[in-house]
């Protein structure tokens, strides 16, 4: 039964991911669409960070002694002096995060 | 090897090691979701058939203990299209790229498409060409034996590893999808678009709001592409 269910489960999270990738569907995006889809990868991408970021045990954690908030800072800084240098901006917000989790 | 089958190699490489931040911060969740599916009396092979077939953080983890419940198969695959509804998401923005792919790119890329795999699928030139379809499978296949290793280890461990999601591992996600949005902010719109995503899913996220990402990404991409309309850009 267990394995039943976890067979249809695939199929739900499958067929969510694979739905708007077949070609047959009868569907034609048009360019207003692709414009506002345009937006998704960023909105999506900063809708996953910030509660990873500012919410903690179900509680709004904005206070100073926040790691993730040092280190994202850390991130976003580093990423404008490095040109957006991924490996940069990444390497210094861990370290930073690191830092500040020994801090506080 | 020829030197075209080692260059589709070599981007197949430079995609795990792109992912290689992300595969690692998502280890406590890997080890969380094994040893929890044993506790709750699944068996080993049916916790590593989660991860193998259903590969879903989240679904997974949920999803786990509504079964272990004895919630209704109805309450387990409802809760389980509600967390993955993001992913229609992903396959619209992306279907312009791979919907003229062939079916087994189609079906490989469609299974992998997680919410990792769409970070680093934000290049316009993403799935263009053979060599950026090897990077995406690298950057997915790597991202997908990976869950599945820290899976194992969970069910080997069962009790015996503490928490190791309190670490601050999930971290890592966070700095990686930072680095990875902002060379894309260029415009007042995509500012704007990433400001409303962020207070917005935060928002929601305290509201407990099952649907948070989706809404909070849609209300994101109507604000920017409104603001893109108004300023008359392209």
């Amino acid at each position: 039964m267990n394995i039943l269910t976890i067979f249809l489960l695939a199929c739900v999270t499958f067929g969510t991911r694979y739905l708007f990738l077949e070609g047959r569907l009868p569907l034609r995006l048009g360019s207003n669409v692709k414009q506002l889809l345009r937006y998704s990868g960023p909105s999506v991408l900063v809708a996953i960070c910030t509660p990873i970021i500012f919410v903690h045990d179900h509680r709004l954690d904005t206070s100073l002694s926040n790691p993730y908030f040092w280190g994202a800072a850390a991130a976003i800084l580093v990423g404008y002096k490095a040109a957006f240098n991924i490996y940069w901006s990444v390497g210094a917000g861990i370290l930073v995060f690191i830092v500040a989790s020994y801090q506080f | 090897m020829q030197r075209a089958q080692k260059a589709l190699f070599s981007a197949a490489r430079k995609g795990a090691a792109d992912m290689l931040p992300l595969s690692l911060a998502v280890l406590p969740w890997g080890i969380l979701f094994g040893s929890l599916a044993v506790q709750r009396g699944f068996t080993w092979i049916e916790a590593q058939l989660f991860s193998g077939i259903v590969f879903g953080g989240a679904v997974q983890i949920v999803t786990v203990e509504l079964m272990a419940d004895n919630a209704s198969l109805f309450t387990v695959l409802f809760s389980a299209f509600v967390i993955s509804s993001r992913h229609f998401l992903y396959g619209l923005a992306l279907r312009e790229r791979l919907s003229p792919r062939p079916l087994r790119w189609r079906l490989g890329l469609g299974f992998l498409l997680t919410d990792e795999l769409f970070a680093l699928s934000g290049d316009r030139r993403a799935y263009r060409n053979r060599f950026r379809l090897y990077y995406g499978l690298g950057a997915g296949g790597s991202f997908y034996l990976a869950w599945n290793l820290w899976t194992f280890i969970g069910i080997v461990a069962g009790t015996s590893l503490p928490d190791l999601t309190e670490l601050g591992l999930d971290f890592a996600i966070a700095a990686t999808f930072i680095a990875l949005v902002m060379p894309g902010i260029k415009t007042l719109a995509s500012f704007a678009a990433a400001v409303v995503a962020g207070i917005a899913s935060v928002a929601f996220t305290l509201w407990e709001f099952d649907l948070s990402l989706v809404c909070a990404a849609l209300l994101a991409m109507c604000v920017g592409f409104t603001i893109q309309k108004i300023r008359g850009q392209s």
